[in-house]
C-alpha cells in the first residue's frame, strides 16, 4: 500500500495521515489562504468559475442565510418565552420555598455578627432543625433528561435574579472517576469563578464571608440526582453539612477542649480535598458532639425523574436523613410540546409551516423514539434548513417575519426579485392547481405574487383561529393540540370535506348529523369529539365558550363577527339552535397550509429527507448500501443481475450476499417449530459463526464462475492445485481480495474477528435490513 | 483430538443441521476446514508494520510512510515488502468510473452542507466506503473561510488537549484577522492556549463575546467512532468540543453501532448531528492501515515465522533459554511443560542464566511476544509451555540455529 516509488508526490499526504491531527487550512477571506500542511490538496478549484456566477451564489447563500438567522432566532426566543412561561408557576414556587428555607435558617441563627462566623451550642432554637440540609427535588416528569438541562439552567438564572447564588451541577460531575474533588471543583468554580485544580473548601468560606454576608442563601442545582453516583452524592452531602461545620470550627471562635481535633481541621482545610473527606469521615463523630450551627446557609435542589423513592434508592441511609424534602413537579413533556406547537406553528409566530407528512412525522417520532421536546426543536430548526435549501423562494419567510405591519416594503422587495424567481412560483404545483380549478387569468408578476402571498396569510389567520376555538372548546377534555393540529392541517380531510359540502350545498344546515357522519368515516376523530362535545355543553358553559372564541378571534374579522352575532342572539334565544352554526364556525374554511397557493414558499413538506438528516439508521443504511450497491452506483453490469451475485459486484457486496445465502432458514419452517427451537435458531442465525475457509471458498467461486459455473457450486479445492504461475498471482490476489473485504466488513463493525478459541471462523454481528 | 475440534464439530453439526441447507451433507466436513488449507501468501511483516508505525506515532518521530517501511524492511532482513499487501494494493478498483461520479455527485451537496454547518448544526457523515477524501475535499473548497484542524480518528491514539489547544489558537488568528481588516483594535494579549487549562479552553471557545459575527473553527474528525476514539471520555471531550459555539465539526462515521456511543444529551444538544448519507464505496485505504489480513491470522507457519523474527531480535542467550524449553518440549511430548525449576537449573547448568532474575526477565520477553504459556500440572508445580505443535516447533529450532 506504502509503496515508495508508487506515488511520490502522495507522501506528504500520506504522512497528513498518519499525524493524529493537523491543520488542513487556515481561514482566509481572499482565495489565496495560507498553507499550514504541506500535503493540503489544491484548492479553490470554485475561482476557475466565472465570477459572476460566484457572486451570484454567494449572495444567494447569504439571502438564504439572513433568512434562517431571522426566522430562527424569531421562532427560538418564541420557544424560550414558551418554556419560561410554562415553568414561571414552579419557579415561583421554588423562589418562595428558597426565601423561606433561608429564613428559617437564618431564624435559627440568631442576630448575627459577620465578624463572629459560629457560635457554639445550645443556640439552636427549634428542635435542631438547622442540622438538616433543605432539599428541593423537583420532579421533571421525564426520564430523558435532556429536555431539563435548560429548565435547570433557567431555574439557576430566576434564583439568581432573586438574589441566590447558584452553582449548577450536572451528574457527569458526580462521577466515581473524578471523585468527590471532582464535583466540589465544579461548584467553587461557579460560585467563585475562577478554575481550581485543588479543592480547597477553605476558599469558599472565605467568599461566602467577603461576598454573601450572610444575606443571600447558596443554592446548589443538581439536573439529575437519579443518575449520579449515589455514594458520591452522598458524601456530597454529608460534606455540604458537615464542610460548612468544620470550616466554621476553623474560622470562628473555637472553644473545644480537644486541641488535637483543631490542628486536625485546619490541617484537613489546606490539604486537597480527597484527604480532607477521610479525615472529615474521622471526625464527624468528635465533631457531631459539639453541635454547631450551619452559617453558610445552602440550599439543595435536585432533578428526580422517576419517583419519590429516588432519593431513598440513590443515597445512603446516612445522607437520607439530613435531608428536609421539598417536593415540586414541572409540566410533562407533552404538555411542554403542545404550548411549542400553539405557540410556533399553529400561531405561525414566524410565517414558517410544516405539512401534515412531516407533522405526523414528528408527532410518532416524538411519542414513538425519542420523547424529547429537544428533537423537536431540533428538528424544526432542521426543516426550516431544508426549506431554504429546497425552495429557492423560501426566503420570503423573511420578508413575512420581517414585515408584520407595513405591507408596503414587502411588494417592493418581492418586485426587486429576478424575473425568473416570479416565474418559478407561478410554476408551483399549488398555485397551477389553483389557476385550473379557477380558470382565472392573472398577471403573473411581483405583485400577483405579493397578493397571493397576503391571501395565503388571511387564509392562515383563518385557519389558526379556528384551530385555537377547537381547541378551546376541548381544552376542558383534556384533548390534545397536536392530535387536533394534525387533523386539521390534513389536505385530504379538507377535500373530501369540500367535495360532501358540494353535495349537500342544497340541503338544509340541519344535516349536521350526516356531516358528523361523514366526519367519522374520514377518521377526524379528534375533530369530531370536539364538535360533539360543544353540542352537549350547558347553556352557561356555550356561554363562556363564546366569551373566549370571541378574544381569539380578534384578529379576523369573518369570524369574530359571526361569533359576536351568535353570542348578542344566544342572550335571548334557544340555544340549541344555534349549535349548529357554532358547530360549522369552529370547523369551516379551515383551510389547511398544502390546500393554498405558493404554501410550497413557506411550508416544509419533505419528510423523508427531514428524517434521514434527524436521526441516521447506520445499522441499516450501511447493509443496505452493501446489498443495493447497484442502485446507487447506478451501474448497468450489475443492475442487469438483478441484485443476484455476479463477479462485477463489489467484494465486500459479495461477502455480505454470500453470507446470506449460506443460512437460508426458511421463514416458514418458525411456524413449524416450538417456541424453544424458535430461540435456539434466531439465536444461532444472530450468533452466527462462519468458517473462514469456506467463505474463502464460496468467496472464490463467486468470483471466479463469471458464468461458467453455478452460484451454489464451490469451487473444488483439487483443481487449484494444479498450480501455474499466473495461478498463483491470481491466487494471492484472490486473497488480498477476500482479506481487504473481511476488512471492510470489520470496519463497518458487520464481522467480529476470529477469536483465539476458535481461530477459523468468524462472527457475524449485524443481521436484518 | 483438540477440544476446540471436537466443539467445533459439534457445533457444527447442531448449526448446520437447520441452517446450511445449501451446503448439503458436506457441510459438516467443511465448516470444521482450517484456515491453513488455503495456500497462504506470505504475510507477516504486514502483522507488525502497523505496530511499528504506531510506535513512531506515539513517539513523535513522524517520518514520511516510506521511511518507517523501508527501515522495517532493513530491521528485518527482508528485501520485499509483505506480497499481500503489495498485492492488495494493486487491486483494480471495481467500478472505479461509477464510484467517481457517484463522490463527485456529493460535490452539489456542499452549498448545503456549508449551509447546515453555518446554521449552528455538526455534519455526521455515513455509509459505506472512505469518506476521507470526500469531506477534505468539502473542506478545501467549500470551508475556505474557515479554519480547518483534521483529526484522524482511525488512528490507535489521538491527544484532544493538543488538538483544543490548536483550534483555540486558529480561533485566536481568526478573530485577530477580522478585528484587524473592521476596526483595527486587537484585544488584549493574553496567557498562552498551550498552558490552559482544558475547562478553560473550552470556555475560551465558547465565549459569547468574542465580538465577531459568525467566527468559527471547523474541525474535522474522520471515523469519530475510531479505536482512538472510542472511549466515552474522548467523546466526552469531543462532545464538548462540539458544543463550544465558535466550533463546527464534520466527523464520518463506518461502524454500524456508532451511535451507541452518545447518550441523548450529546446527540442532542451537544454535537447536535445532521445526518448525511454519504456512501462513497471508496476503498478504506488509509483506514485499514491499523487492520491486520485476516489470512495472516493463526496458521502454524505464520506463528512459525512470526516467532522467529521476534526471537532472531533477541540476544544469544535469551534464544538459547527458548531453546532449551522447546528441545525439553519435543522430548516430553506428553508433559504439561517444563517446570520452572528444571528450566531454570539446565540454564544454570549450561551457563546461559547466572540467577533466577535474569531468567524471569527472559521468561517475561517470552510471555509478551506470547511464545510460551505458564500451565499448572497436576502435582501443582507451574510449567512452562510454548504454544505450538511440535513440527512447528521443529521447523522454528531449525531457523534460530
Amino acid at each position: 500500500m506504502y509503496s515508495p516509488n508508487e506515488h511520490p508526490h502522495t507522501v506528504p499526504l500520506a504522512e497528513n495521515n498518519l499525524q493524529p491531527f493537523f491543520v488542513l487550512h487556515k481561514a482566509s477571506k481572499s482565495s489565496e489562504s495560507t498553507a499550514i500542511s504541506p500535503g493540503r490538496p489544491t484548492k479553490r478549484r470554485l475561482d476557475s468559475s466565472p465570477k459572476v456566477s460566484l457572486n451570484n451564489e454567494n449572495k444567494n447563500e447569504n439571502i438564504k442565510m439572513e433568512a434562517f438567522q431571522c426566522v430562527w432566532s424569531k421562532i427560538e426566543s418564541k420557544i424560550k418565552d414558551v418554556l419560561r412561561s410554562i415553568n414561571a408557576d414552579v419557579f415561583d414556587e421554588i423562589g418562595q420555598w428558597v426565601r423561606e428555607s433561608f429564613n428559617e435558617i437564618c431564624s435559627c441563627r440568631g442576630p448575627v455578627d459577620p465578624s463572629k462566623s459560629s457560635l457554639p451550642y445550645p443556640f439552636v432554637h427549634n428542635g435542631g432543625l438547622v442540622k438538616k440540609l433543605f432539599t428541593g427535588l423537583v420532579f421533571t416528569k421525564n426520564i430523558e433528561t435532556v429536555d431539563d438541562i435548560l429548565t435547570f439552567a433557567e431555574l439557576g438564572l430566576n434564583l439568581k435574579s432573586r438574589g441566590c447564588y447558584v452553582a449548577n451541577i450536572s451528574s457527569l460531575d458526580f462521577s466515581t472517576k473524578n471523585g468527590i474533588g471532582g464535583c466540589l471543583r465544579a461548584f467553587l468554580r461557579q460560585l467563585l469563578m475562577v478554575d481550581i485544580e485543588a479543592a480547597d473548601v477553605s476558599l469558599l468560606a472565605s467568599w461566602y464571608s467577603d461576598h454573601g454576608k450572610y444575606e443571600k442563601p447558596v443554592v446548589v442545582i443538581i439536573e439529575d440526582m437519579e443518575r449520579c453516583s449515589g455514594d458520591l452524592l452522598s458524601d456530597f452531602i454529608n460534606m455540604l453539612r458537615y464542610v460548612i461545620r468544620i470550616l466554621l470550627l476553623n474560622f470562628g471562635t473555637w472553644r473545644s477542649d480537644s486541641i488535637f481535633v483543631k490542628v486536625l481541621l485546619v490541617a484537613a482545610c489546606k490539604v486537597s480535598l480527597s484527604v480532607f473527606v477521610l479525615a472529615t469521615v474521622d471526625l464527624f463523630k468528635m465533631v457531631d458532639n459539639n453541635e454547631w450551627s450551619v452559617k453558610i446557609p445552602i440550599i439543595l435542589i435536585a432533578g428526580v425523574a422517576t419517583s419519590a423513592d429516588a432519593p431513598r434508592n440513590v443515597l445512603t441511609a446516612r445522607a437520607l436523613q439530613y435531608l428536609s424534602t421539598s417536593i415540586f413537579s414541572l409540566k410533562c413533556p407533552a404538555e411542554r410540546l403542545d404550548a411549542i406547537i400553539e405557540a410556533v406553528l399553529v400561531k405561525n409566530c414566524a410565517g414558517f409551516s410544516v405539512g401534515h407528512k412531516v407533522a405526523t412525522f414528528l408527532r410518532s417520532y416524538f411519542l414513538r423514539q425519542d420523547g424529547t421536546v429537544t428533537s423537536f426543536v431540533r428538528a424544526l430548526k432542521m426543516a426550516i434548513i431544508q426549506q431554504l435549501s429546497i425552495e429557492p423562494l423560501s426566503f420570503v419567510l423573511k420578508l413575512l417575519v420581517d414585515e408584520g405591519d407595513s405591507k408596503g416594503s414587502w411588494y417592493e422587495d418581492l418586485a426587486n426579485l429576478p424575473e425568473e424567481l416570479i416565474k418559478h412560483s407561478f410554476e408551483l404545483p399549488s398555485y397551477r392547481k389553483y389557476s385550473s380549478n379557477r380558470n382565472n387569468h392573472v398577471e403573473l408578476n411581483a405583485m400577483s405574487l405579493g397578493h397571493g402571498l397576503s391571501e395565503m396569510q388571511r387564509l392562515q389567520e383563518l385557519w389558526r383561529s379556528r384551530l385555537m376555538c377547537l381547541y378551546e372548546a376541548g381544552r376542558y377534555h383534556k384533548v390534545a393540540l397536536l392530535d387536533l393540529y394534525l387533523e386539521a392541517l390534513d389536505p385530504e380531510l379538507y377535500n373530501s370535506r369540500l367535495s360532501n359540502q358540494g353535495c349537500d350545498s342544497a340541503k338544509d344546515r340541519s344535516l349536521l348529523s350526516n356531516n358528523d357522519k361523514l366526519f367519522k368515516l374520514q377518521r377526524a376523530e379528534v375533530t369530531n369529539q370536539v364538535i360533539r362535545k360543544i353540542r352537549d355543553l350547558p347553556a352557561v358553559k356555550l356561554s363562556q365558550l363564546l366569551k373566549s372564541w370571541e378574544r381569539l378571534t380578534k384578529g379576523t374579522m369573518e369570524v369574530h363577527e359571526k361569533i359576536m352575532e351568535l353570542q348578542s342572539q344566544m342572550v335571548s334565544e334557544d340555544v340549541k339552535s344555534h349549535k349548529a352554526e357554532l358547530t360549522d364556525i369552529s370547523k369551516d374554511t379551515m383551510q389547511p397550509i398544502e390546500c393554498i397557493p405558493f404554501h410550497e414558499l413557506i411550508c416544509f413538506k419533505d419528510v423523508d429527507n427531514l428524517q434521514s438528516a434527524l436521526a441516521g439508521d447506520p445499522r441499516r443504511r450501511i447493509q443496505i448500501d452493501l446489498l443495493n450497491f447497484y442502485k446507487i452506483l447506478k451501474c448497468g453490469c450489475c443492475s442487469n443481475s438483478g441484485g443476484t451475485l455476479s463477479p462485477s459486484m463489489h467484494d465486500t457486496s459479495i461477502m455480505l450476499l454470500r453470507w446470506t445465502f449460506r443460512v437460508p432458514f426458511p421463514i416458514i419452517l418458525y411456524a413449524f417449530l416450538p417456541m424453544k427451537e424458535v430461540l435456539y435458531t434466531l439465536a444461532q442465525e444472530h450468533g452466527d459463526l462462519i468458517n473462514l475457509h469456506d467463505w474463502f471458498q464460496s468467496f472464490k467461486a463467486s468470483i471466479s464462475s463469471s458464468g461458467k459455473k453455478g452460484l451454489k457450486k464451490l469451487a473444488s479445492p483439487k483443481k487449484r492445485k494444479e498450480n501455474t504461475s499466473s495461478q498463483n498471482n491470481s491466487d494471492a490476489l484472490l486473497q488480498a481480495r477476500f482479506c481487504r473485504a473481511v476488512m471492510e466488513l470489520q470496519i463497518t463493525g458487520l464481522l467480529r474477528m476470529p477469536s483465539k478459541r476458535r481461530p477459523d471462523c468468524v462472527q457475524r454481528v449485524a443481521f436484518g435490513v | 483430538m483438540d477440544v476446540d475440534e471436537i466443539e467445533e464439530e459439534e457445533f457444527g453439526f447442531s448449526r448446520n443441521y437447520f441452517l446450511a441447507k445449501e451446503l448439503g451433507s458436506s457441510s459438516r466436513k467443511k465448516s470444521a476446514r482450517k484456515l491453513s488449507e488455503i495456500d497462504l501468501v506470505d504475510e507477516e511483516v504486514c502483522v507488525l508494520i502497523p505496530i511499528i508505525v504506531q510506535l513512531y506515532i506515539q513517539l513523535e518521530l513522524i517520518a514520511p510512510t516510506v521511511r518507517i517501511l523501508h527501515s522495517c524492511a532493513v530491521v528485518f532482513g527482508i528485501g520485499d515488502l509483505s506480497e499481500l499487501r503489495e498485492v492488495a494494493a494493486s487491486i483494480e478498483p471495481k467500478h472505479e468510473k461509477e464510484v467517481n461520479e457517484l463522490i463527485s455527485s456529493y460535490k452539489s451537496l456542499y452549498s448545503k452542507w456549508l449551509f447546515v454547518l453555518r446554521s449552528g448544526f455538526a455534519l455526521l457523515m455515513y455509509g459505506f466506503g472512505s469518506k476521507k477524501a470526500l469531506i477534505e475535499d468539502f473542506a478545501s473548497k467549500s470551508l475556505t473561510e474557515y479554519s480547518v484542524v483534521v483529526v484522524n480518528g482511525y488512528l490507535q491514539s489521538i491527544n484532544l488537549k493538543q488538538v483544543v489547544i490548536t483550534l483555540a489558537e486558529l480561533l485566536w488568528d481568526q478573530v485577530k484577522l477580522r478585528q484587524k481588516t473592521t476596526s483595527g483594535s486587537l484585544c488584549k494579549s493574553q496567557q498562552p492556549f498551550n498552558t490552559r487549562s482544558m475547562s478553560d479552553l473550552l470556555t475560551f471557545l465558547d465565549s459569547p463575546d468574542l465580538e465577531v459575527e459568525e467566527c468559527f473553527v471547523c474541525i474535522l474528525v474522520h471515523n469519530i467512532d475510531g479505536p482512538g476514539l472510542r472511549d466515552s471520555d474522548s467523546q466526552q471531550c469531543l462532545a464538548s468540543i462540539a458544543a463550544c459555539s465558535h466550533v463546527r465539526m464534520v466527523a464520518s462515521i463506518d461502524h454500524v453501532n456508532a451511535p451507541l456511543l452518545w447518550d441523548k444529551k450529546m446527540v442532542h444538544t451537544q454535537f447536535d448531528w445532521y445526518w448525511c448519507h454519504v456512501p462513497t464505496f471508496a476503498p478504506y485505504k488509509v483506514e485499514s492501515m491499523f487492520f491486520p489480513f485476516i489470512l495472516a491470522h493463526g496458521g502454524s507457519a505464520q506463528s512459525v515465522k512470526t516467532a522467529s523474527i521476534v526471537l532472531q531480535s533477541l540476544t544469544p542467550n535469551a534464544q538459547n533459554v527458548f531453546k532449551v524449553l522447546a528441545e525439553h518440549q519435543l522430548a516430553h511430548p506428553d508433559e504439561e511443560g517444563m517446570p520452572i525449576n528444571n528450566l531454570y537449573s539446565t540454564c544454570r547448568e549450561r551457563f546461559l542464566v547466572s540467577s533466577q532474575v535474569t531468567l524471569n526477565s527472559h521468561l517475561t520477553e517470552f510471555k509478551d511476544h506470547e511464545l510460551i504459556k505458564t500451565k499448572r500440572n497436576s502435582d501443582g508445580q507451574d510449567c512452562l509451555c510454548i504454544p505450538l505443535t511440535n513440527e512447528a516447533l521443529q521447523k522454528l529450532i531449525a531457523e534460530i540455529v
